[in-house]
């Protein structure tokens, strides 16, 4: 069953790593004339349109990582101090807090997206994006060196 | 109903990353859930046959300072809900995370 949760916590992380990288580059790097090229494609998307998707996919995978988090922090973290990794156990404790921390972010990054011009969402935005790429990239490492039912 | 919602979501992504900063820190959970037990109790409860989890419990108790904050800021004037600058919704959360990785600084350094 943690097995299947986490898959389809991945899944959403996928997806959700996707619409908030496209928000990001948009608002960071904004495509200026007409795209041609795939990169300038990728950044000429209508960010707006990517809030609610962002929202809804990033609580849906907080949840499902805190239903999935205690069977971590009984059959992998204790692993992973016995083997002294302290880099990866550390990386996944930043990956908690930066998670919760950017669930508060959330109903300010939303309504940001509401405005037609609020240049704080650019900042916010970005935020959001380092924090959902650190979560899937250490998520993904941590998974790698001892996945659930390994 | 716009500038309340504004006013709230402003002040909730101020207060609540400093909330949990100082709950993770001074270890203020609302309440502690042990995995091994699949049991959850009010407050900070030690560990009893497995390891006790605060993470829950420190989430609990940023959400209500935050959501209380959030709701006293709908209710102050426009006036002076006007001059909070809504860039702090991503400074005080940005300087949050730089404590955090100052906090958890011993895991990489060692």
């Amino acid at each position: 069953m943690t097995t299947a949760l986490l898959i389809v916590h991945g899944l959403l992380a996928v997806a959700l790593l996707g619409a908030i990288t496209h928000q990001a580059a948009s608002v960071l790097w904004p495509a200026t004339r007409p795209a041609g090229s795939f990169a300038g494609r990728f950044r000429a998307v209508a960010a707006p349109g990517y809030a609610n998707a962002v929202l809804i996919l990033y609580v849906l995978t907080a949840i499902l990582g805190a239903v999935i988090y205690g069977e971590y922090r009984i059959s992998v973290r204790i692993v992973l101090e016995e083997l002294h990794l302290n880099a990866a156990n550390g990386s996944f404790e930043l990956k908690e807090h930066l998670a919760a921390i950017g669930l508060g972010m959330l109903p300010a990054y939303w309504w940001s997206w509401r405005q037609p011009e609020a240049r704080w969402r650019t900042p916010l935005t970005a935020i959001l994006a380092f924090v959902v790429w650190w979560n899937f990239l250490v998520g993904h490492v941590l998974n790698n060196i001892r996945g659930f039912g390994s | 109903m716009s500038r309340a919602f504004a006013a709230f979501a402003i002040v909730f992504a101020v207060v609540y990353p400093i909330a949990y900063a100082i709950s993770v820190w001074k270890n203020f959970a609302l309440f502690t859930y042990h995995p091994a037990l699949n049991e959850f109790g009010m407050g900070v409860q030690k560990a009893k046959d497995g390891p006790a989890m605060y993470w829950y419990g420190w989430m609990a108790t940023s959400a209500i300072a935050g959501g209380i904050a959030g709701v006293v800021a709908c209710l102050v004037p426009e006036r002076v809900a006007r001059r909070l600058w809504p860039g702090l919704a991503w400074l005080v959360p940005l300087c949050a995370m730089l404590f955090f990785a100052w906090l958890l600084r011993g895991y990489f350094l060692r």
